[in-house]
């Protein structure tokens, strides 16, 4: 019997997801309905933290500006890496591989010295200040640049880029030359032949990449912690004040439940958008 | 889409001026000569069949007339005006690729309709030619799919229909039925050929095999190694090649020889071959040396009373295949056995192994190759 081998494999997979994945996450979050009585976590379910987070203001609008910045990386970072990955596939394909290695080796970088790169990059004496003042671009250091949402958004664009960039140049590599060779032979120009082929299929990759930004940006805390100062202040920095500052390990789930309803809305969107009728 | 009707094609097929004229036409691959230098006309409203195996620079002279290749010398005349240096999307004809390239986000209906929206034409215009098209591969039906939803006879008619919509006078056509199934190949054949002579529009197409060649070719260019082998009718091909490459490219033919020119006229040319003195209808031999007579085993016959070429052979197997009775024959002077295929007739006697059999063979019905053997 064939089945016999194919049944405990697939069992101890499961049970594997299920114990390391599932289960810890499940239990996690089951913290965020649980209250909280004189700094006791009381096993009662209730869902008085979610009810206590959606009706507090403050909450409210982090959430909101956390979703807002998420929303501009994600766009920015969509015409940006977009532009990124079509120079990429233009180029020879030996050129190309240089290129897409170049831009996937920050991904094996660690975060924290990404980030405390960008802190190099942007602060008063940094390497964007220094290159205005060459240029005469500015008359005197600029220190809007760090220690404020604007800080956030440079350094997520830029930190996250390689989720974008990827995906698109992933799908731009599965269009057959032969389709734009029809396309070319059917009369288009270069700009047609972008316009209503490449672009239309290419899409669904920005839209993976899109999604990537916006789940690793929403969620994130590490950046704003590190080049956001107080302006900067996110949703992700909130969840973590809760586990490490005040320790309402209780309130931090239920603050996480509300971003994982949205990550995973993020991606049910995408996932709809990146799968048009025409790939069945 | 102007379909001209049946009457009316003899016109176009009649109008025997060049559509594409091609001039010393040359293509490298660094030090790989593709193509050698070669001239080449295409006929207005002919069925052109670019025929050799692969390697033989087919595709690439294909490729060289849609643009997507670069030619190294020479001049390519459409129409009486040099597009050597045309880019592809300014060549005044459209292509229908191997694989299709059907735009794979786009529906039946908007990949025909891709030529015309390259070129603004209005969305009324743009629909009724549309449909025009779609009734004419027969997709009436499918404009809504998309082409992972359609068979392979289905994309390669859409594929036709997407090459056809802006009415060009020549289509390109990169081996289009190559990954149909043997079946839907004959069918497409056929339709392919229908649909070429109505619509009278010039077909350039590329093949490998040559069974598909001469069904549906008005013309076939037999090449090899980036050359032109020979250029004819299929019947001049089948009946009448100049090489021993094409003699084998069409089937299996007795080759008789060495063979000597004893005389030449203006339309027969004596021989001597070890089998006897032959006669071969046609016109003269360009070369005189290294040269062989080849006889297709049907056109070998048992002798009758006004045959002109006549063997006297004995008989050393008979094989009984159905529709066809196939004879192998020995000549006293010769090693070469030589094959015989006739119909078979139930009324008429089977030729006796190890018995004597006069067989012969039309003056017309063989033809004088060049080529050492193979």
């Amino acid at each position: 019997m064939r089945m016999t081998g194919y049944v405990p494999g697939a069992i101890v997979l499961w049970a594997i997801c299920i114990l390391f994945i599932l289960v810890p996450l499940a239990s996690f979050l089951a913290y965020g309905f649980l209250p909280v009585v004189d700094n006791a976590i009381v096993y009662e379910p209730t869902l008085d933290n979610i009810v206590n987070i959606v009706s507090n203001s403050s909450y409210r609008t982090t959430f909101l500006r956390t979703m807002l910045l998420a929303f501009e990386v994600s766009v920015f970072n969509f015409v940006l890496g977009y532009a990124t990955a079509y120079f990429i596939w233009r180029r020879s394909p030996a050129w190309r591989n240089v290129l897409v290695i170049a831009l996937a080796i920050p991904l094996l970088m660690s975060y924290i010295i990404k980030i405390y790169a960008m802190r190099g990059v942007l602060g008063t004496n940094g390497l964007l200040n220094s290159a205005l003042l060459a240029l005469g671009m500015a008359d005197e250091p600029v220190s809007a640049l760090l220690f404020n949402l604007t800080a956030v958004r440079i350094t997520l664009s830029v930190v996250l880029l390689p989720f974008m960039v990827l995906p698109i140049c992933v799908a731009l590599e599965r269009i057959s030359p032969q389709v734009l060779q029809a396309a070319a032979d059917l009369g288009a120009s270069e700009i047609q032949t972008f316009r209503w082929v490449i672009m239309p299929l290419s899409l669904p990759g920005a839209i993976v990449g899109a999604m990537f930004t916006f789940v690793l940006a929403s969620g994130d805390f590490l950046a704003p912690e590190l080049v956001g100062g107080i302006e900067g202040f996110t949703y992700g920095r909130l969840v973590f004040s809760q586990f490490g500052l005040a320790f309402n390990w209780p309130l931090g789930a239920a603050l996480s439940v509300l971003l994982l309803v949205v990550a995973l809305a993020v991606i049910s969107i995408a996932r709809r958008l990146s799968n048009p009728r025409w790939q069945s | 889409m102007v379909v001209p009707d049946a009457d009316s094609r003899h016109e176009v097929a009649g109008d025997r001026t060049p559509l594409l004229r091609i001039r010393g036409l040359g293509v490298c691959f660094q030090d790989f000569e593709a193509i050698r230098p070669l001239d080449l006309d295409v006929l207005n409203g002919e069925f052109l069949t670019v025929l050799g195996p692969s390697g033989s620079g087919k595709t690439t002279l294909l490729r060289t007339i849609a643009g997507f290749q670069q030619p190294t010398a020479g001049r390519i005349e459409f129409d009486g005006r040099d597009i050597a240096d045309l880019p592809i999307n300014r060549r005044p004809f459209n292509t229908v690729f191997q694989d299709y390239a059907l735009f794979p986000h786009m529906t039946v209906r908007e990949n025909v309709a891709f030529g015309l929206r390259v070129r603004g034409v209005a969305r009324a215009t743009r629909d009724a030619r549309v449909r025009g098209a779609l009734g004419i591969v027969e997709l009436e039906d499918l404009g809504n799919r998309y082409p992972a939803q359609l068979s392979g006879g289905q994309q390669q008619r859409t594929a036709l229909a997407r090459a056809m919509i802006c009415e060009p006078r020549l289509i390109l056509l990169d081996e289009p039925l190559a990954a149909l199934d043997a079946t839907l190949r004959r069918q497409m054949q056929k339709f392919l050929k229908i649909v070429q002579r109505r619509s009278g529009i010039t077909f350039v197409f590329v093949t490998h095999d040559q069974s598909e060649a001469i069904t549906v070719s008005d013309r076939i260019c037999v090449m090899r190694s980036g050359s032109i082998e020979q250029i004819g009718t299929p019947r001049d091909l089948y009946y009448r090649p100049r090489s021993r490459f094409v003699a084998a490219f069409f089937g299996a033919s007795n080759i008789l020889e060495p063979c000597r020119i004893e005389s030449t006229g203006e339309a027969t040319t004596m021989v001597s071959t070890p089998f006897g003195a032959m006669r071969v209808d046609g016109p003269p031999p360009q070369v005189h040396e290294g040269l062989a007579l080849a006889v297709r085993p049907e056109a070998l016959v048992p002798a009758a009373d006004d045959t002109c070429n006549r063997i006297e052979c004995e008989v050393v197997s008979v094989s009984f295949v159905g529709s066809e009775t196939i004879t192998e024959l020995k000549h006293p002077q010769a090693h070469h056995v030589l094959t015989m295929k006739t119909r078979s007739n139930p009324s008429a006697r089977q030729p006796v192994v190890g018995s004597r059999l006069e067989v012969g063979f039309d003056a017309a019905a063989c033809a004088l190759v060049k080529g050492a053997r193979e």
